[in-house]
């Protein structure tokens, strides 16, 4: 490995890890036990999701949104994250042949 | 829940390596796109591999690998990496409260592997009643091991599978955030927070480059939920 490789992944790791620990830090001052931090803070896993989500989505077609119903379908269904992939990815890979 | 401990045990570590199954598959697969791109692009087994292992960022090391080139642009790739981690800032902050009582070194080894993939099995197993802090590390080891592990494999694949597409492979990823989403949806107070976080992303998507549409839209879904705290307590 030559040193410029070195150096670059060495520095792409400590953006990478500073991002991780970044947020962390910084909630050290902050209160976390205030009503609004708590309510910022349960409000961002559906907010993550949803960003995720959506834009992913609206660049998809009939196969992803098919996959999306199914996923969210099989998991309200048996509580199964493995079985609402599997069925989701099944799915997709089926309306793809029919496209 | 602050002032008291939290547990880091195990029996936590344990159930968190097992529960990672979905996302460690998920991560399996991408690990194996990753190895057969970074093939494709030049970069040496060991360099591929040590990329894995030290960045640990599927979207931030494909960002990379589009950059990569001689001589490296280091600040590119970088600022693609700032771009598309800010998210883990959120997931940083909102796990605060998960580590108090938690020893340092275990603190800041659990971070290292924070990603989606194991916050969010972390965070359902929380809000379960089982806050063991160990859970997410557990789970973290597990897909660290399966992220690694396919990137060296897909690197030696080289060109053999075909085209992922057509076994709706690329799609396990988003499957698994449709899983995550209905998993922690907490009903009709997240309605607000959700549609504020869907429109911004989707606005900042289009105006800017990277994955910033999703620091934006966790923000603004997360400060609507923050301000209408009043009418929620």
């Amino acid at each position: 490995m030559t040193p410029d490789v070195a150096i670059a992944l060495a520095v792409m790791a400590a953006v990478s890890y500073a991002c991780r620990i970044g947020g962390f830090l910084l909630m050290r001052f902050a209160p976390i036990d205030a009503p609004r931090v708590r309510a910022w803070l349960g409000g961002i896993p559906i907010a993550i999701m949803g960003s995720l989500l959506a834009p992913a989505l609206l660049k998809g077609g009939p196969a992803e949104w098919i996959g999306f119903a199914v996923a969210g379908g099989t998991y309200k269904a048996t509580g199964s994250d493995i079985a609402a992939v599997a069925a989701a990815v099944l799915a997709v890979a089926l309306v793809r042949t029919q496209l | 829940m602050a002032g008291q401990a939290n547990p880091f045990s195990w029996r936590g570590l344990g159930a968190g390596f097992r529960g990672a199954s979905a996302p460690a598959a998920g991560g399996f697969v991408f690990g194996i796109a990753f190895g057969l791109l970074a093939d494709q692009v030049g970069l040496a087994l060991s360099t591929a591999v040590l990329m894995s292992m030290l960045v640990y960022s599927g979207t931030a090391q494909f960002v990379s690998l589009q950059a990569w080139g001689d001589p490296i642009p280091l600040a590119a790739i970088c600022g693609a990496i700032l771009a598309t981690n800010a998210r883990y800032v959120l997931l940083g902050a909102s796990v605060r409260p998960w580590f108090h009582g938690v020893g340092r070194l275990k603190t800041y080894a659990s971070l290292f592997l924070l990603s989606e993939g194991n916050w969010a099995p972390a965070l359902r197993e929380r809000l379960e009643g089982r806050p063991d802090a160990a859970y997410m590390l557990g789970c973290g080891l597990a897909m660290y091991a399966s992220w690694v592990s396919a990137t060296a494999l897909g690197h030696a694949l080289g060109q053999l599978i075909p085209d992922p597409r057509a076994f709706g492979i690329d799609f396990v990823l988003l499957a698994f955030f449709t899983v995550v989403a209905a998993g922690v949806w907490r009903g009709r107070r997240d309605i607000a927070p959700l549609v504020a976080a869907v429109a911004v992303a989707l606005a900042v998507g289009r105006l800017a480059p990277g994955h910033w549409y999703i620091l934006a839209g966790g923000l603004a879904g997360s400060l609507v939920a923050a301000l209408k705290v009043d009418r929620d307590a």
